[in-house]
């Protein structure tokens, strides 16, 4: 029972993926990725990190996929079905993400994935508390510079110059 | 529960699907989603890894947090860059920006 709501959601998961990356018009494909980031965090839910589930929510659903639809509303005339939006070499690309897909099928059916059960413990939120303010406190800091600085550099490129 | 082997075929489903648009697309915003794609790949193998083999801080929910600041970080800038050359160029297709090729 429980396997199959994971079926469900990690299907769900991969048909809206492959739609975000081959729909035509780009609008369609932000609300398919939109639809992409709610499945996976669907399977954080799942694997029982509801925290990342909800910051999935909250910072991709909520935020992301505002500035993907402003970015496309305002570089208007793009979005028009009539445009091609794949370019000429769509098939060896085609070819070669199989074809890596396959490759990576092949690497994980020779390892025995059966005999691996859940025996960690449950990752509370305390635990991820506790983790960034003590062991992961200074990638935690450098966390906070990489943001200011994405800040500060999309006001001063996004600026329009006198 | 389900084996791990599942969480890290659909993470290599997803991750496959987003290299495709990256090579496929001609619009910057449509390499972008598909970076995004693949950004979520690499987290659904952190956080199903540390359910199952994880250890008791929590690394890799710790890290899939980082991965999601950092592409938060990464989509902001690569957006504003794309709308400031759409002011230059009129264009968000990929062909068209050539200037370094000439």
């Amino acid at each position: 029972m429980q396997d199959l709501v994971f079926y469900f959601i990690a299907g769900c998961a991969c048909v809206f993926a492959v739609l975000a990356v081959t729909q035509r018009s780009i609008f369609h494909c932000a609300l398919w990725l939109a639809m992409t980031l709610l499945s996976v965090a669907g399977v954080y839910f799942y694997l029982e990190a509801p925290f990342l589930g909800a910051i999935q929510i909250l910072v991709y659903v909520g935020g992301i996929i505002t500035l993907f639809v402003f970015a496309i509303k305002l570089t208007a005339h793009i979005e028009d079905k009539s445009i091609r939006q794949l370019n000429t070499q769509w098939l060896p690309a085609a070819l070669i993400s199989l074809l890596l897909f396959y490759i990576l099928i092949q690497a994980f059916a020779s390892h025995p994935w059966k005999n691996i059960i859940p025996n960690a413990p449950v990752t509370s939120l305390q635990v991820i508390g506790r983790s960034l303010m003590t062991g992961y406190a200074l990638p935690f800091e450098f966390m906070s510079v990489i943001l200011l600085g994405a800040l500060v550099g999309a006001i001063v490129i996004g600026k329009v110059k006198k | 529960m389900t084996p791990l082997g599942y969480f890290t075929l659909m993470s290599a489903f997803l991750f496959c699907t987003g290299i495709y648009g990256v090579l496929t697309r001609r619009n910057l915003i449509g390499i972008l989603i598909s970076i995004e794609l693949i950004l979520n790949a690499a987290n659904i193998n952190l956080v199903a890894f540390n359910k199952y083999l994880g250890s008791s801080d929590g690394m890799g929910q710790v890290l899939a947090l980082f991965v999601v600041a950092i592409a938060a970080a990464a989509s902001v800038v690569g957006l504003v860059l794309i709308i400031a050359i759409y002011r230059n160029a009129k264009s968000v297709f990929v062909e068209d920006f050539n200037l370094m090729k000439e």
